[in-house]
């Protein structure tokens, strides 16, 4: 029985989107949305045959400064949770900074990082670590600090040392929400590296669609749209593939409900 | 910035306004091709001396955030915009074709061109090769670019270029790009005011052909079949501040500032001072344009490769809507 639920709920999102997207081609055909304000599901789908390999191009610099930013904000997260977790005094101090970090305007800064680091993908990645590392960090610290006190205590009295109590007890519980934050990070930062390339750069997705916008081929700019929503669903599902390998005791769990 | 939003949501309003056409002061928005500057003084001086109120119009200034507005026009999301002929030109001639037109030139010759500081040695478009370009994204520049070097025997795939966005001619070349292209009467003009020394390759010296129109004044076909009255009353006022632009370049200069108090008074001047003798320059009138211009660019870039069109001039452009 639960295996047709589980079909049936896969196809629904899927038979809606296909209803949206056939209702918008419909709109487009029919002249009531002018092309170059809207342009139909098939001349996406043709731009996106037509400049397969510009794209492709492209979006290997965005993935790459993607990747790269994620992975600096990971290690810089993790590095950031474990020491505002031993010190209480250092969370009290940073934490408002963290905050504080996320209210800056990218939107503002992306152009000023450009004209001090230049056009390159270092302020790409510096954009995309800042969106990034912010949910990760958040989260994980929220798993460290969440951990039952009484387990700690037991194994405290069974003589486990600061570190042991950390690594056997503390991170793994902490794990889900480490992952949680993660997947926010994943889908941010696709995005955040097309931000940073928007506002100046040689190659990547943003400059391209700025170029398509200028060049009036609103087709193009859709069909990097569609190659940045792809990329960021395709980075969300491997890190819950990631996670199912590093945490098996959840999928445990899961078989036993 | 409360003000910005304010006109933000005027602008989204006027959306559910159009077609309607009120007796009393009409709504009308101008978008603007980038930050205020001394190519849309005119404008604003319509809109401080009181020019578009007498003509019964309520008149709202917007920029978008790069690089013309034909884009914007052709969507419906202003009467009238800023934009280039090479943009128009571009627009007319794309796949899906924007339905925009031309209603008046605001600078009668092409007073852009491309800059670099005098170390980087470049005075003729052969020696772009090896350079990096910093460009707004445009394909009309790379369009360009490629014609010049051509004709100058250079190869164009020796040439980098680089988005800057928004980034000013200076901090641009300090250490990013090797050259940009400038309008004369902004970049060039600061460039002597800081006593910067800059080579300057101006368009309509190298070919007449690249004599252009730029910036231009731009509108919807549609909204031109269905206001030309209003369109008349907008040019009216407008070709009136351009007028007072050039006969009171100082008072003019300070009339762009109320609204705009970021720019700086010297350079503003200085500016207005060049562009005084560059607005109307040789042509009969105001805002006035020809087609042989039109014509010329267009089949410049055809033959180029560069459009995959020919230009139809009449439909890019008109002048029936000036003051006669």
């Amino acid at each position: 029985m639960r295996k047709y639920q589980n079909i049936s709920d896969r196809l629904i999102p899927f038979i809606f989107v296909l209803a949206v997207l056939i209702l918008w081609e419909l709109i487009v055909n029919l002249g009531l949305v002018e092309r170059y304000i809207l342009p139909a599901p098939t001349d996406i789908i043709a731009a996106l045959i037509t400049n397969s390999s510009d794209l492709i191009n492209h979006t290997a610099v965005t993935f790459f400064e993607g990747l790269s930013g994620l992975g600096v904000a990971i290690i810089l997260s993790l590095v950031m949770a474990v020491v505002m977790d031993l010190f209480p005094v250092v969370k009290k101090a940073i934490y408002p900074v963290l905050v504080m970090s996320q209210t800056v305007p990218i939107i503002v800064i992306a152009p000023l990082l450009a004209m001090w680091f230049g056009f390159g993908i270092a302020p790409k990645i510096f954009v995309v670590v800042l969106v990034c590392f912010f949910p990760i960090t958040v989260n994980l610290i929220e798993g460290l600090q969440g951990v039952d006190g009484e387990l700690i205590n037991l194994v405290r009295s069974m003589g486990a040392s600061k570190s042991q109590i950390f690594t056997k007890i503390k991170f793994p519980s902490a794990l889900p929400y480490f992952f949680s934050g993660l997947k926010m990070a994943a889908t941010y930062s696709i995005m955040g590296a097309v931000i940073g390339e928007w506002l100046g750069g040689k190659s990547g997705l943003g400059v391209y669609m700025l170029r398509a916008r200028h060049a009036f081929a609103l087709d193009l700019v859709f069909a990097a749209i569609v190659v940045i929503v792809m990329v960021s669903i395709a980075l969300f599902y491997s890190i819950t593939v990631v996670q199912r390998l590093v945490m098996p005791w959840e999928k445990l769990k899961e078989e036993e409900e | 910035m409360k003000k910005k939003l304010m006109v933000l949501a005027v602008g989204v309003l006027l959306l559910g306004l159009t077609g309607c056409s009120p007796k009393s002061d009409e709504k009308i928005t101008v978008v603007l091709d980038w930050v205020p500057n001394t190519n849309h003084t005119g404008i604003y001086v319509a809109q401080e001396l009181g020019y578009f109120k007498d003509e019964g119009l309520n008149v709202d200034i917007v920029q978008p955030s790069e690089g013309g507005s034909a884009d914007l026009i052709a969507a419906g999301q202003g009467e009238f915009g800023v934009s280039y002929q090479e943009q128009v030109t571009y627009a007319r001639t794309a796949a899906n074709p924007l339905p925009i037109k031309a209603i008046a030139a605001i600078i009668q010759h092409n007073t852009s061109g491309f800059a670099s500081p005098v170390d980087r040695n470049i005075v003729t478009p052969k020696d772009f090769e090896g350079k990096k370009y910093g460009g707004w994204g445009s394909p009309m520049e790379v369009a360009t670019l490629k014609g010049l070097m051509e004709a100058d025997n250079a190869d164009f795939n020796q040439l980098e270029i680089v988005d800057v966005g928004s980034l000013d001619f200076f901090t641009a070349v300090k250490e990013h790009v090797d050259f940009t292209w400038i309008f004369y009467g902004w970049d060039g003009i600061s460039a002597e005011q800081q006593n910067y020394p800059i080579n300057f390759i101006k368009l309509q010296d190298i070919d007449q052909n690249l004599d252009y129109y730029t910036p231009v004044i731009i509108a919807n076909e549609t909204y031109l079949k269905d206001h030309p009255e209003t369109t008349k009353k907008f040019l009216r006022a407008v070709a009136k501040g351009y007028q007072y632009a050039i006969e009171n370049p100082e008072a003019a200069a300070d009339l762009l500032l109320v609204e705009n108090p970021e720019i700086d008074r010297d350079l503003a001047i200085a500016s207005q001072k060049y562009l005084a003798g560059e607005y109307q320059s040789d042509a009969e009138q105001w805002g006035v344009m020809n087609s042989k211009i039109w014509n010329n660019y267009g089949t410049w870039m055809y033959d180029h490769g560069l459009l995959e069109n020919q230009l139809n001039a009449d439909e890019a452009f008109t002048n029936e809507y000036l003051p006669q």
